[in-house]
C-alpha cells in the first residue's frame, strides 16, 4: 500500500455514525457494578430505615450516571472506512483511534440480556496488542445488531476472505461440533469446584451462626427436620450424622453452582467451521459470538480429568494471539469425546495425536531426582522419631505418596514430533497434551538447574505467543543428548 | 549450512563483563550488609543470634562478589549464523536459549551506567512468545551489539502468513 493509497483510504473513511441511543440503559448497569460501595451504603441506610435518605441517593445516582452516560454517548463517535475503524471519544481529553481491519484478529460480538431484548450487540476488536493488557481497544458498547454484523462482514471482506453466507436456520451448514442440554449439564457436573466448596465450609463456619446457615450443626438440622420426627432423634443422638449431612449439603451447593455457572455460559454452545476459521456462539442471558481466526492459533490443548477420561471426555483448548475474554485460552468444546475433537483439529488441518510408535518417554531421572531431592529430609525425620515419637512417620508417608505420584506423572508424560507438530503428554490426574506446531515455536530454551544437571537432564521449554504465559509448554526431563537432538529437529523444521 | 550455531564453538562476551557483575553484585550486597549491620546492632544486640546476620550477609556477599562473577562468565556465551542466534547463560541455573531470527520482533541495545564505566552494552531481542518473549545477551562490546543487531535486522521480513 503507497502512502497516496492511505491518505485517500483516511479521506474515505465512512460517515460519523453514534453508538446505539439505548446505550444509556445498557451502559447503567456497568455503572451500577462499579459504584457497589454506594449500594452497600444504600444497604445499610435501608436496614437502618432511613428511607428518605436511600431513594434520595438512588435519584442521585441514576441522575449522574445517566448524565455521565449521555455525555459520553454525545461525545463518541465512530467511523467505519475502507481499512481502518476510526473511533473518537473523550470530552476533555479527546482520543481518536484508528484500528486497521489488516490487525484485527478476532471480532467478538456480545450480546447480554438486555441487549438482546433490544437486538442490539456490543463489538469488540481484538487486536495484537490487547492480548496482554486488559484494555478496552476497539469495544463499540451498543450498537445495532444489524449493523454489528455488517461491521463483521465489511471487516472480513476487507481480509480477502469472502463474506459469509446469511445464517439461515434450514440451510445453514451443520455445525462442527455443538453441545445439547444434557451434555451441557454433564459438562457443569464435571466444572464442580473444590475452591467453591472451600469458600462455603468457610463461610458457613465463621458467618453461619449470623445468618442462621450452619448445616455442620445439630441445631439446624433439628430445625430442618422438625416434621420428620426419626431423622431428628437421629441428628439428635449423633453428631456425626450432622457432619454426614452438612459435607453432603454443601456438596450439592458445589455441585449445582458448578452446572448453574456452565448452563449459563454454554448454553447452545455451536462451534462452525467458517471461510477464515472457527466461529464459536454460546450463552443462555449472554450470547456471545466468537471468530477464531485458524491462522492466529499457535498451539491445541486437550486436557482430561480423572473422571471425564472414565466417561471418555475430554476438554479442547486453542491458544490463540486474542484472549478469550478474561481468560487466556479459546475454549472450542468444553466437553468433547476424543474423536469430536479430532474433527474439530483436523478441521484446521492439525492431528489430535501421532501414531502410537512416535511416542518418547522422558528420562527416569525426572522420578529420580525429586526422590533424591526427598532423600535428605526423611534421614532427617527419621532421626527426629527419637525426640517428636511416631508423628514423624506421616511426613515420611506424604513423601513416599508425593514420589509415588511422581512416578505416576513420569508414566504419562511423553513426547512425539511428528506431522510438522509437537505432542505433549504430561500430567496424570489432570492429564494435558499440547499441540503446537514447530512453525509456531518463537524460541526454544533448555534448561537445568544445579540438581538436575547432577542427573545430567535438562528441560525444554518453547516460547510459543499467546496463552496464559505461567505454564509454558515444556518437556520436563530429557537427557542432554536427546535435548540437543530434539532441538536441532525443530529448528530445521520451524 | 557453512556455520551452525548449534554445534560452533561458543564467543565469549567481553573481559569487562567480568567486572560489570562484580560491581554489580558489590552494589547489591553492600547496602544489604549495612542494613544487617544496622539490624543487628540496634534490634538484634541482646538475642542469642546477635552478630549472626551480618555474618551470614558478608559470606553470600562475599561469594558473590569473588566467586559468582566468574562462573557466570565462564559460562555464558553465544553463537549466531545465518537463522539462529543462541545464547548460553547461567551457573547455578543454566538456560540454553535459541531463538530464529525469523521469529525477533524487535532488537534493543541498552547500556546502563554499570555498563557505560565498562565499555559494555546488552542486546535485549524480542520475540512474539509469552515465555522467553525478551531474551538478552549482556556484556557485548557496543560495536558488536550493532553488528549483531543489523545482522538479526536483515533477517527480520514481515509476516509471510
Amino acid at each position: 500500500m503507497s502512502e497516496a493509497a492511505i491518505t485517500a483510504d483516511s479521506q474515505a473513511l465512512g460517515p460519523p455514525e453514534r453508538l446505539h441511543p439505548l446505550f444509556l440503559l445498557t451502559g447503567l448497569g456497568k455503572s451500577l457494578r462499579g459504584a457497589w460501595g454506594m449500594v452497600a451504603v444504600g444497604a445499610v441506610l435501608a436496614t437502618q430505615g432511613r428511607w428518605w435518605l436511600v431513594v434520595v441517593l438512588a435519584v442521585g445516582f441514576v441522575i449522574v450516571s445517566i448524565g455521565g452516560l449521555l455525555l459520553k454517548w454525545l461525545k463518541l463517535e465512530y467511523r467505519v472506512g475502507a481499512h481502518e475503524l476510526r473511533i473518537d471519544s473523550g470530552l476533555l481529553s479527546r482520543t481518536s483511534r484508528a484500528i486497521p481491519f489488516d490487525r484485527v484478529t478476532d471480532i467478538d460480538l456480545e450480546q447480554g440480556p438486555l441487549h438482546r431484548l433490544f437486538g442490539l450487540a456490543r463489538v469488540r476488536l481484538e487486536t495484537g496488542a490487547s492480548a496482554g493488557a486488559k484494555n478496552e481497544d476497539g469495544v463499540l458498547d451498543t450498537i445495532s445488531l444489524d449493523r454489528a454484523e455488517a461491521l463483521r462482514d465489511h471487516i472480513r471482506a476487507r481480509h480477502g476472505q469472502p463474506v459469509a453466507a446469511p445464517v439461515d436456520a434450514r440451510d445453514a451448514p451443520p455445525p462442527l461440533f455443538a453441545m445439547d442440554k444434557r451434555r451441557v449439564v454433564t459438562a457443569g457436573l464435571f466444572n464442580f469446584s473444590l475452591a467453591v466448596l472451600a469458600g462455603l465450609f468457610g463461610i458457613s463456619q465463621t458467618v453461619g451462626d449470623l445468618i442462621g446457615f450452619d448445616p455442620f450443626r445439630r441445631s439446624f438440622w433439628r430445625a430442618a427436620l422438625d416434621r420428620f420426627e426419626p431423622l431428628q432423634t437421629l441428628v439428635q443422638a449423633h453428631q456425626f450424622i450432622a457432619v454426614i449431612g452438612g459435607t453432603l449439603v454443601l456438596v450439592a451447593i458445589g455441585v449445582g453452582t458448578g452446572i448453574v455457572r456452565t448452563v449459563l455460559r454454554e448454553h447452545g454452545f455451536r462451534l462452525d467451521r467458517s471461510d477464515t476459521g472457527l466461529r464459536r456462539r454460546r450463552g443462555l442471558l449472554t450470547l456471545t459470538d466468537v471468530s477464531i481466526p485458524a491462522r492466529r492459533v499457535q498451539a491445541a490443548i486437550l486436557v482430561s480429568g480423572p473422571i471425564r477420561r472414565t466417561f471418555d471426555w475430554c476438554q479442547l483448548k486453542l491458544q490463540s494471539l486474542a484472549k478469550d475474554g478474561a481468560k487466556g485460552d479459546h475454549v472450542v468444546a468444553p466437553l468433547a469425546h476424543p474423536g469430536e475433537a479430532a474433527v474439530i483439529l483436523a478441521s484446521l488441518g492439525w492431528r489430535a495425536g501421532p501414531a502410537a510408535e512416535r511416542w518418547r518417554p522422558v528420562s527416569k531421572a525426572y522420578v529420580i531426582s525429586f526422590a533424591a531431592m526427598m532423600a535428605p529430609t526423611l534421614i532427617v525425620a527419621l532421626g527426629a522419631i527419637a525426640v517428636f515419637g511416631p508423628i514423624v512417620l506421616l511426613w515420611v508417608a506424604a513423601a513416599a505418596l508425593a514420589v509415588a505420584v511422581r512416578w505416576f506423572g513420569w508414566r504419562h508424560t511423553r513426547f512425539a514430533l511428528a506431522d510438522g507438530s509437537l505432542f505433549i503428554d504430561t500430567g496424570w490426574w489432570r492429564q494435558r497434551r499440547a499441540i503446537v506446531p514447530t512453525a509456531r515455536i518463537q524460541s526454544i530454551d533448555l534448561t537445568e538447574s544445579f540438581w538436575t544437571r547432577a542427573f545430567g537432564v535438562c528441560a525444554l521449554r518453547l516460547g510459543v505467543a499467546g496463552g496464559s504465559g505461567f505454564a509454558a509448554h515444556h518437556i520436563p526431563a530429557l537427557t542432554r543428548a536427546e535435548a540437543e537432538d530434539l532441538r536441532a529437529l525443530l529448528v530445521d523444521a520451524s | 549450512m557453512t556455520v551452525d550455531a548449534l554445534t560452533a564453538t561458543l564467543e565469549p562476551v567481553e573481559p569487562a563483563f567480568l567486572n560489570a557483575l562484580r560491581l554489580r553484585a558489590a552494589l547489591f550486597w553492600g547496602p544489604l550488609l549495612i542494613g544487617s549491620l544496622l539490624l543487628d546492632r540496634l534490634v538484634l544486640a541482646d538475642t542469642p543470634v546477635a552478630g549472626l546476620a551480618p555474618v551470614v550477609v558478608g559470606l553470600f556477599g562475599l561469594g558473590a562478589i569473588l566467586i559468582a562473577p566468574r562462573r557466570v562468565y565462564r559460562r555464558l556465551g553465544y553463537a549466531i549464523d545465518a537463522r539462529l542466534l543462541r545464547i548460553v547463560r547461567g551457573w547455578l541455573f543454566h538456560a540454553d536459549t535459541i531463538v530464529p531470527l525469523i521469529r525477533v520482533q524487535h532488537i534493543d541495545v541498552t547500556a546502563g551506567p554499570v555498563d557505560k564505566l565498562f565499555g559494555i552494552a546488552t542486546l535485549v531481542v524480542h520475540t512474539a512468545g509469552t515465555h522467553n518473549s525478551i531474551v538478552t545477551l549482556p556484556g557485548l562490546s557496543p560495536a558488536r551489539a550493532a553488528d549483531i543487531r543489523e545482522a538479526i535486522r536483515s533477517e527480520i521480513r514481515p509476516d509471510t502468513e
